[in-house]
């Protein structure tokens, strides 16, 4: 618990020392929207990557971003412009909890009926096949550095990984996370400072 | 916090905004349409938002009329009409005295008579 603590205390520093550093990025990102429309355009790439670092296909990620959308403009246009951010990110997020234990489901059944080969013996397909298109971050400078990153970010367990990308990438603060993942406060700041420790370790390479 | 922790964090937004900007121009596609798609139809329509409760409704009270059966109530004017279709039923008993005709019983030597003299005979057509 004493350890838990300690986390909690120092995943706060790092966050906000942060934000201050990249406060360039940012300000795209956190701009108040002038119409529902406006808000979603300058939403939609990042909620399909974001989408696609936690399920790892692109066509689940675009369902799961068209998904978001509807349900927002369907269920809360009338909200403050303000309030748009952390609702879309909370119902892209339990989208995406949808779409991975649908996926789970799916992959017992089909191991259930098929066991997984054919008549002939061979290994079926994979229910969901690993992504293999090219991926667009190709033409970035950075691609094996994003490439790690995504990598090791799948690797976290889900809570720290929707902590980490919500709070760090997507750069809301502790109350929207919190709102998004519908936890506390005192949770994200748990969590994130999990995942940090974690990542640290995976991206030794990066010091 | 150290250095480290700091890069870290500035190195992965930064790829991944960058990453977003740079989605290719098939999926952003998809990602415009899909926004259209939200925009031009915010609200579910009426006829759906009523088919849930109307169906619920048309449900339960399908079921409250398969399980209530009125008890049928004789009317006193049809009492005649029921004792006269139990008349006619084929009966050995002798009619109730209470619900039966007077006139029954006044003919009732005649009736047994015509009930002794038809058997034989019938039997004998035979």
């Amino acid at each position: 618990m004493e350890h838990e603590d300690a986390n909690k205390d120092d995943a706060e520093k790092p966050v906000n020392a942060s934000l201050a550093l990249d406060g360039a990025s940012l300000a795209d990102v956190r701009e108040v929207p002038a119409s529902m429309d406006a808000f979603l355009a300058g939403i939609e790439r990042r909620a399909w990557r974001m989408a696609e670092i936690h399920l790892g296909n692109r066509d689940d990620a675009m369902d799961a971003v068209q998904d978001a959308m509807l349900r927002l403009v369907r269920h809360y246009s009338a909200k403050p412009a303000g309030e748009w951010t952390p609702l879309f990110w909370g119902i892209l997020r339990r989208r995406i909890v949808d779409l991975q234990r649908r996926r789970k489901v799916r992959s017992i059944v089909v191991g259930w009926i098929g066991g997984g080969r054919d008549d002939d013996g061979d290994e079926l397909p994979q229910w969901e096949p690993a992504d293999d298109a090219p991926d667009p971050s190709a033409r970035l400078q950075d691609t094996q550095a994003y490439g790690d990153i995504v990598t090791a970010v799948r690797g976290l367990p889900r809570r720290q990984r929707e902590a980490f990308t919500l709070r760090i990438l997507e750069g809301l603060d502790v109350a929207e996370t919190a709102a998004a993942m519908g936890c506390s406060d005192g949770s994200v700041k748990t969590h994130l400072s999990r995942a940090m420790h974690a990542l640290r370790d995976q991206l030794e390479a990066w010091r | 916090m150290s250095q480290h922790d700091r890069s870290l964090e500035r190195r992965a937004r930064e790829l991944y905004l960058r990453a977003s900007r740079d989605v290719d121009p098939s999926t952003a596609g998809r990602l415009r349409a899909a926004r259209r798609t939200a925009l031009a139809d915010p609200h579910p329509s009426v006829a759906r938002r009523l088919l849930l409760p109307a169906g619920a409704f048309a449900v339960v009270a399908l079921a409250s009329l398969m399980i209530w059966q009125p008890q049928p109530r004789v009317a006193p004017a049809d009492s005649t009409a029921a004792m006269s279709s139990r008349d006619a039923a084929p009966n050995d008993l002798p009619p109730d005295a209470d619900i039966a005709d007077p006139a029954l019983y006044k003919d009732m030597q005649f009736y047994s008579w015509l009930a002794y003299n038809d058997a034989p005979s019938s039997s004998s057509r035979k």
